[in-house]
């Protein structure tokens, strides 16, 4: 029993963070119908830019350990949000009229730009983040052991998850977001500056996802360039098996797939962990092909 | 003009006599290293060992009282440049080569030596190397199998493990490892309560660890890659797991203590020894003369483990009184606890290194090493 509480306390922590990321795809795909392949690389940017920050001040020793995770966090979102912008107005805003075939090429091509940039911008080694930044402190229950940084992930994602859900539901720009995903003509002539909605969208996601890439990178205490990819595809699994353009369902997504592949590698077989995930993901679009809270596709045609 | 061109071809001809004459009072020892290229650290390393030896031995007399000659070539550590390193020491007529550095480079050279009938010993740990039943080769270096029968000894007699569970991943390395240390823990009648695997590069081991924990073993044996080895240590910690870690020899890098932090200390790597760690006088004492000559370390183990293969060829020379490849590699054949600067050495009938240089070292509180199995 406290073997199974440890595997879902592990799944949990690893879950938000997929969750995090995956509100990301989710996002974009919702307005534009986009897989933004880039995503998350993006996230990686952000725990690189937490990476030299929480290096550079650390070393310095001037600030004490609250303050600089407090500073690597914003400066983390501030970056990667620009970022975000940035990849908004270069390699999709030009081919929005294009095919989507591509701008699927343009995102494949950003993610290949942004993963190689961390690469030369860094190096191609793994790099570790400092040590005793991050409270080591740890609890007990039984032999269930559950960390303050572990506590600290999954609080912080569900603080942001909720205020991201009342701020798209709640808000009169959030409704503009909503109105957009379902139809950008008729929330043009409603009045929605629409091309703000998708630059708001490539702030939202790519913040998001920096705080998850940082989650990685603190959780992990390390950060290598091209690990983007198999949290990137992690998170994108989430956003499906939850619903993609749903964001309550990246939301489940993301906590069902780490609570699942933990349950996976840990009864099951670690070897088959990964083909294990992808066969849920495979059953859940059987039976419903539009994920857990997918809208009905039928609806929108 | 045709006179003049048989006059040059005479003279040629005579001096080529005169030369076969000067060789009949020394001996060529051949070096085919990288000296130039990706491992060119390595392979300087190498003739710098091997010159740095024929001197010693000139100093003394020489081999049976032949002038010892060393000639080197460079195989950049490629196979296509290492079969005409083998076409190259063949032809300038060398006793024995000292060399390569890399499984290929030695792989592409084997069969020339083989057939021009001249001794060779290298430190590649491919274990096909000593596969193909040539009886001049010789490897100096102990292979995969022997890390894994002295992990199994380690584990199960000098540390009396009862409750082992053993980590590999997907690598071809370290599939290989872990299986072997399975076998050799269960040879000598080990418990193993977990074997399995970990996807190098997925950073989460937590589920796997978990799983570990349940049984509830006194030592995690891993045998991948540093990078993934230190996130399982700190992970191990902050899971509370109460159990030893030891890695296999690719966990020896600085980056496995930054990995795994504080955790780092008192986990145990097994590998062979750094030269500077070296226990044996012999050992100690080249290490000084090479520092001497040269003003710097050997730069790796394998500069001494090739070093040892000369120094065995030179012994087996010694002791057979000949220099006959078949007597020499006969008497190497046999040869048993020679006292090599990389541990006690000696050949089993297929050329492979017998006698295990593996040590245990623990990662103290500042990150170095300290060896903790043998006990000098």
């Amino acid at each position: 029993m406290e073997t199974f509480l440890q595997q879902l306390v592990n799944g949990l922590t690893v879950g938000s963070i997929y969750a995090l990321i995956a509100l990301g795809y989710t996002m974009v795909y919702g307005i534009l119908k986009l897989i933004n392949f880039a995503h998350g690389d993006l996230a990686v940017l952000g725990a690189f830019i937490g990476l030299t920050v929480m290096t550079g001040m650390a070393g310095s020793g001037a600030a004490p350990a609250n303050w600089i995770v407090i500073v690597a966090f914003v400066l983390a979102v501030l970056v990667v949000a620009i970022a975000g912008v940035l990849l908004e107005f270069t390699a999709y805003r030009p081919l929005r009229h294009a095919h989507r075939l591509s701008a699927v090429v343009s995102a494949l091509g950003a993610s290949m730009f942004i993963e190689n940039g961390i690469m030369l911008i860094w190096s191609p080694q793994t790099l570790t983040f400092p040590e005793g930044i991050m409270p080591d402190t740890t609890f007990h229950y039984g032999s269930v052991v559950i960390s303050a940084t572990q506590i600290s992930i999954v609080a912080i994602s569900f603080v942001l998850m909720l205020a991201l859900y009342l701020y798209v539901n709640k808000t009169r720009f959030g409704t503009a977001i909503r109105a957009s995903a379902i139809d950008q003509d008729a929330a043009r002539l409603m009045g929605i500056n629409v091309n703000k909605v998708i630059v708001s969208v490539f702030i939202l996601g790519p913040a998001l996802g920096a705080i998850g890439g940082l989650f990685i990178g603190v959780y992990y205490r390390q950060a290598v360039f091209d690990m983007g990819w198999i949290y990137g595809l992690n998170a994108f699994i989430a956003a499906i098996i939850g619903g993609i353009g749903n964001i309550p369902g990246a939301m489940i997504g993301g906590l069902l797939l780490g609570l699942f592949s933990s349950l996976a590698g840990g009864y099951i077989s670690s070897t088959w962990q990964q083909a294990i995930v992808f066969g849920l993901l495979i059953l859940i679009l059987l039976v419903r092909p539009t994920g857990i809270l997918g809208e009905r596709v039928a609806e929108k045609v | 003009m045709l006179k003049q061109k048989i006059l040059i071809a005479v003279t040629a001809l005579t001096l080529g006599a005169a030369a076969t004459t000067a060789a009949a009072e020394s001996v060529t020892f051949g070096v085919q290293a990288p000296i130039t290229g990706q491992y060119a650290n390595e392979g300087q390393g190498i003739e710098k060992a091997v010159r740095l030896l024929a001197r010693q031995l000139n100093e003394k007399g020489g081999l049976l009282g032949k002038d010892v000659k060393v000639v080197a070539c460079d195989d950049e550590g490629k196979a296509t440049q290492a079969a005409l390193c083998g076409r190259d020491l063949s032809n300038q007529d060398v006793f024995a080569v000292i060399g390569s550095y890399t499984s290929g480079a030695t792989a592409a050279s084997q069969p020339i030596f083989a057939r021009a009938n001249i001794l060779q010993t290298s430190d590649g740990t491919a274990e096909q190397l000593t596969q193909h039943g040539y009886k001049l080769f010789f490897r100096n270096a102990p292979p995969n199998s022997a890390e894994a029968a002295f992990t199994g000894e380690y584990l199960v007699k000098a540390k009396q493990y009862k409750r082992i569970a053993i980590i590999a991943d997907h690598s071809s390395f370290a599939k290989g490892l872990g299986e072997a240390v399975t076998a050799s823990v269960k040879k000598e009648g080990g418990n193993i309560v977990y074997n399995g695997f970990i996807t190098a590069g997925s950073q989460d081991y937590r589920s796997v660890l978990t799983t570990i924990k349940s049984k509830n073993p006194d030592v995690i044996y891993f045998s991948g890659y540093y990078s993934d080895g230190g996130l399982i240590r700190s992970q191990e910690k902050a899971l509370g797991i109460d159990a030893d870690f030891v890695g296999g020899d690719a966990n020896q890098n600085v980056k496995f203590g930054e990995l795994a932090g504080k955790a780092a200390m008192g986990s145990v790597i097994i590998n062979v020894p750094a030269p500077e760690n070296l226990p044996y006088p012999e050992a100690k004492s080249f290490l000084n003369d090479y520092n001497a000559a040269y003003g710097e370390n050997p730069p790796s183990i394998f500069t001494l483990t090739n070093a040892d293969g000369m120094r065995a060829i030179v012994k087996a020379v010694q002791e057979t009184n000949s220099f006959d490849p078949s007597d020499v590699a006969t008497y190497l054949h046999s040869l048993r606890d020679f006292p090599g600067f990389t541990g006690p050495l000696g050949f089993d009938d297929k050329g492979e290194r017998l006698g295990s240089a593996f040590q245990a070292f623990e990662i103290q509180g500042d990150g170095s090493y300290k060896t903790v199995y043998p006990a000098n």
